[in-house]
């Protein structure tokens, strides 16, 4: 599962996961769904792009 | 000592502090990182956890859940420190109930397959209507069919220097405003105000440094001195001012960073006050 928050800066980005998923399978880039959900840092924004979820 | 507020949003401030040292800046800083109260999750006491992750860690996860902590929230709480209680009582502590099934929950709409369901935060219920999760939408755990979780959580009020759950900034930090001075005689290229990774540089039709656009965006510079080492003839120059600073906090969403600037300055005062209280006392018993 997502970490609740970011590692480095303990932003809660898990949050904006659900969100994200979505949108990004509604094929939107990245980085548009980040400036809209204003995640500005690339260590919160490392958080959502090399997340893989092994629990299924 | 002036204080300028540029930018203040929910969670976000930004202000630019006049005549003022370092020192008292970083015991700011400090002190809203590390010793402004809030709350978060301390204890569970599980009663059945049939899903894949341990007690441990959902302990941890829920520890990290950001509840709101303004003072309207906090005023009914006291520190678990001046109270009378061993582990935890009700007036030290707020207690959240956590009781879902597979089939309490809705089915995963991202998903094909409809085999593990999230529980979220918006599942925590809170005795204390004002005391919630910030965020509804954080997944705390999933759950399978005929699978099933009940527990009972314990927030309490504590300081971030015990734990970073109990932080109530993400971004506490200053830096010293910078001063962008050009030598006019020398032209400045092309190369130095591509250097600039915070666009800080323009330059206007007559290849002169726009001064409209510094002006505006001069708070973005990080002092990095990218240009002043992309600059071959010295034609740009980057310090800073002694006693003018810009600090920027950013908070969890517990509480809005006005209240952490505020509530650092308070801490502050009390602690000074007490140093002057013993002192008196100290003078008055030799």
């Amino acid at each position: 599962m997502i970490p609740i928050r970011c590692m480095s800066c303990g932003k809660p980005i898990s949050a904006y996961f659900k969100e994200y998923q979505q949108r990004i399978a509604d094929g939107e880039a990245s980085k548009a769904i980040f400036e809209d959900m204003k995640i500005k840092r690339y260590c919160c924004r490392r958080m959502f792009i090399s997340h893989v979820e092994t629990w299924e | 000592m002036e204080i300028e507020v540029k930018e203040n949003s929910e969670n976000e401030m930004v202000f630019v502090l006049n005549n003022v040292d370092l020192a008292f800046a970083n015991a700011i800083r400090r002190i809203g990182m590390m010793e402004v109260p809030k709350i978060a999750i301390e204890y569970i006491n599980v009663i059945k956890n049939d899903s894949r992750m341990f007690n441990e860690v959902l302990a941890h996860r829920l520890g990290l859940v950001p509840i709101t902590s303004d003072s309207e929230a906090i005023e009914s709480l006291i520190p678990h420190e001046e109270c009378d209680c061993e582990d935890y009582c009700s007036k030290c502590s707020v207690s959240f109930t956590l009781n879902k099934t597979w089939d309490d929950l809705p089915k995963d709409e991202s998903k094909d397959k409809d085999i593990q369901r999230i529980v979220y935060s918006k599942d925590l219920h809170s005795t204390d209507s004002k005391i919630k999760p910030v965020f509804d939408t954080i997944p705390l755990v999933k759950l399978k069919e005929d699978q099933e979780i009940e527990l009972e959580a314990i927030a309490m009020i504590g300081k971030g220097k015990y734990h970073a759950k109990w932080m109530p900034t993400t971004v506490c930090s200053y830096k010293q405003y910078p001063i962008i001075t050009f030598d006019g005689e020398k032209e400045l290229s092309n190369d130095v105000i591509d250097a600039c990774p915070n666009n800080v540089l323009k330059l206007t039709k007559n290849k002169k440094p726009s001064a409209q656009h510094l002006k505006k965006n001069i708070e973005n510079c990080t002092l990095c001195k990218s240009c002043v080492r992309a600059s071959e003839n010295d034609a740009i120059d980057v310090s800073y001012e002694d006693n003018k600073i810009i600090f920027k906090i950013e908070t969890d969403g517990s509480m809005n960073p006005k209240e952490v600037l505020l509530r650092a300055c308070d801490v502050l005062y009390d602690k000074a006050d007490k140093i002057s209280e013993q002192t008196e006392e100290e003078i008055k018993s030799s």
